[in-house]
């Protein structure tokens, strides 16, 4: 029992334990939507065009998270408004534009004396999470999932039809515009747990795990939020045992998790 | 306090006025497409069943989305129930062929159903007891209330039809435009469904019905009209001319 309790009596534990368990609620809950409207590419896009935008908001001596922010919504916002124009195939600007702003930002990185201050930008930092980070993380989560609950059922008409939600005069644009932004805020929290190259991950595997369980809207984002849960925790006390680094270790929890859920199907089934 | 999804407030339609009339119709995909339709006339009184007959491709998909506003009208004018287009969505429905839905989004038949109630309740609002209950009982008329706990995606052709007339109904409109709705289902289906139209004109309302199947139904419908190529010809074996006059069908 002492070793669930141990690293609970260090004040930095518990605040990433806090902040890693409401960012894999945020993430599960909206990454339901992102994995079911087949968005998951649109994700891993944002994730990746944050970088440019922390990085010079590290150089300036901003703050990061705004800097991602900005970097993520003008990323989502750029895309949903080319894709308008059927020349250039929405596909083609998810994998284009983030890789463009990937490398830019590692070019900016390159041009730092030292990769190690960029390090949990890549990678997360959930360990190094401060009380001013925390309360940011809670207020962005508050206003996700307050508008997650509000709109809920337009945005289940708008998934399964989107033609019929406009014939009855739901805004499908500011909807599919709506639905961008807050991945955006959504990967902006997930990057301060696992970094950009692994926030992806939270948005889709604790989804990917629970849709092998049920077929029910609401429950597969009851379950999803579930699974995010025990891999932060997880995650976390492998990080405080073993010494990994604490966003992969939360990923590979939640992979654990699907793997598990995959076995549980494949014998229900048998 | 309701907050409707649109500017537009719901109007009340004129009960003098046609509850579809539309003059010099044109219609395209894109600004740079050639016309999907046009010069397109029509005036469908109200409480009448129109066959709407064409080959793929003769326009009439486009004119269903045109009214409906899923796509820019180019030129000319559509007025529902007296009113301009959008002024009172509640009262059309429009339904689509069913390769345009995501059938494996997890949602239950019911939940799909009472879809059709969302247009009176606007944001925030949930739906009602009486919502759910009005769903239900247009899952009934289309004997497949038996279904309501099961997820969309687990649906034949025939039950996935029947789900979405069963979505028009509760959403108790008085325009139904229905898009090839015998369109590759059982024979059953087709029963049904032919009992249904012939139920909901009974009520006063006005249904029209893209089909091939025109010859086989013509006793069902008070009129027909034929498009070929995005106009309107007199008679499938016309060739392509079209109809410039303000043209009643009656």
């Amino acid at each position: 029992m002492h070793y669930l309790t141990d690293p609970l009596q260090y004040v930095f534990i518990q605040r990433a334990i806090l902040a890693a368990v409401i960012i894999g609620v945020v993430c599960a809950a909206l990454g339901t939507f992102v994995v079911l409207r087949r968005m998951a590419v649109v994700g891993h896009a944002l994730t990746h065009s944050a970088l440019p935008g922390l990085v010079i908001a590290y150089l300036m001596g901003g703050s990061l998270f705004a800097g991602a922010l900005i970097a993520t919504v003008m990323t989502a916002l750029g895309i949903g408004y080319l894709a308008r124009d059927e020349s250039v195939y929405e596909d083609t600007l998810v994998g284009m534009v983030p890789n463009i702003m990937f490398a830019f930002g590692i070019l900016l990185i390159s041009t730092t004396k030292s990769f190690r201050d960029l390090f949990s930008m890549l990678f997360g930092n959930i360990l190094g999470v401060t009380e001013g980070d925390l309360h940011l993380i809670m207020l962005i989560a508050a206003v996700s999932l307050l508008a997650l609950f509000l709109f809920y059922k337009e945005l289940k008409l708008f998934s399964v039809d989107p033609d019929y939600a406009k014939t009855i005069g739901m805004p499908v644009k500011a909807l599919h515009y709506g639905i961008l932004l807050f991945l955006s805020f959504t990967v902006v929290v997930g990057i301060q747990a696992v970094g950009t190259v692994l926030t992806n991950a939270l948005l889709v595997i604790p989804v990917a795990a629970a849709r092998l369980l049920t077929e029910r809207l609401g429950a597969m984002m009851a379950l999803s939020c579930v699974f995010a849960v025990l891999s932060a925790i997880g995650g976390i006390y492998l990080s405080y045992y073993f010494g990994t680094a604490s966003g992969a270790s939360i990923v590979m929890f939640a992979a654990v998790m699907f793997a598990g859920a995959w076995v549980y199907k494949f014998f229900r089934k048998a | 306090m309701k907050v409707p999804y649109c500017q537009h407030q719901h109007s009340t339609p004129d009960p003098q006025a046609p509850a579809l009339e539309i003059k010099g119709l044109a219609v395209s995909y894109s600004s740079e497409e050639k016309f999907a339709l046009q010069d397109f006339d029509i005036r469908v009184p109200a409480g009448s069943s129109l066959a709407l007959v064409g080959p793929n491709g003769a326009g009439k998909s486009t004119l269903f989305k045109a009214i409906c506003g899923l796509l820019p009208v180019r030129r000319g004018l559509i007025r529902v129930f007296g009113h301009s287009l959008g002024a009172c969505h509640h009262r059309v429905v429009y339904l689509p062929q069913r390769s345009e839905i995501d059938w494996h989004f997890p949602v239950s038949v019911l939940d799909l159903v009472v879809m059709g109630r969302y247009v009176y309740l606007g944001w925030f609002k949930r739906p009602s007891q009486r919502d759910v209950e009005i769903a239900r009982h247009a899952l009934k008329e289309m004997n497949v209330w038996d279904l309501a706990g099961r997820q969309i995606s687990k649906l034949s052709g025939g039950q996935q039809q029947r789900v979405l007339i069963a979505r028009a109904l509760s959403q108790n409109a008085d325009l139904l435009l229905l898009d090839e709705p015998l369109n590759a289902v059982d024979a059953s289906t087709r029963q049904t469904v032919g009992e249904v139209l012939q139920k909901i004109k009974a009520q006063g309302k006005t249904v029209i019905v893209a089909t091939h199947y025109y010859d086989q139904e013509e006793g069902r419908y008070d009129n027909a009209i034929y498009l070929k190529d995005g106009k309107r010809i007199k008679s499938p074996d016309q060739k392509e001319e079209s109809i410039h006059n303000d043209c009643d069908c009656t």
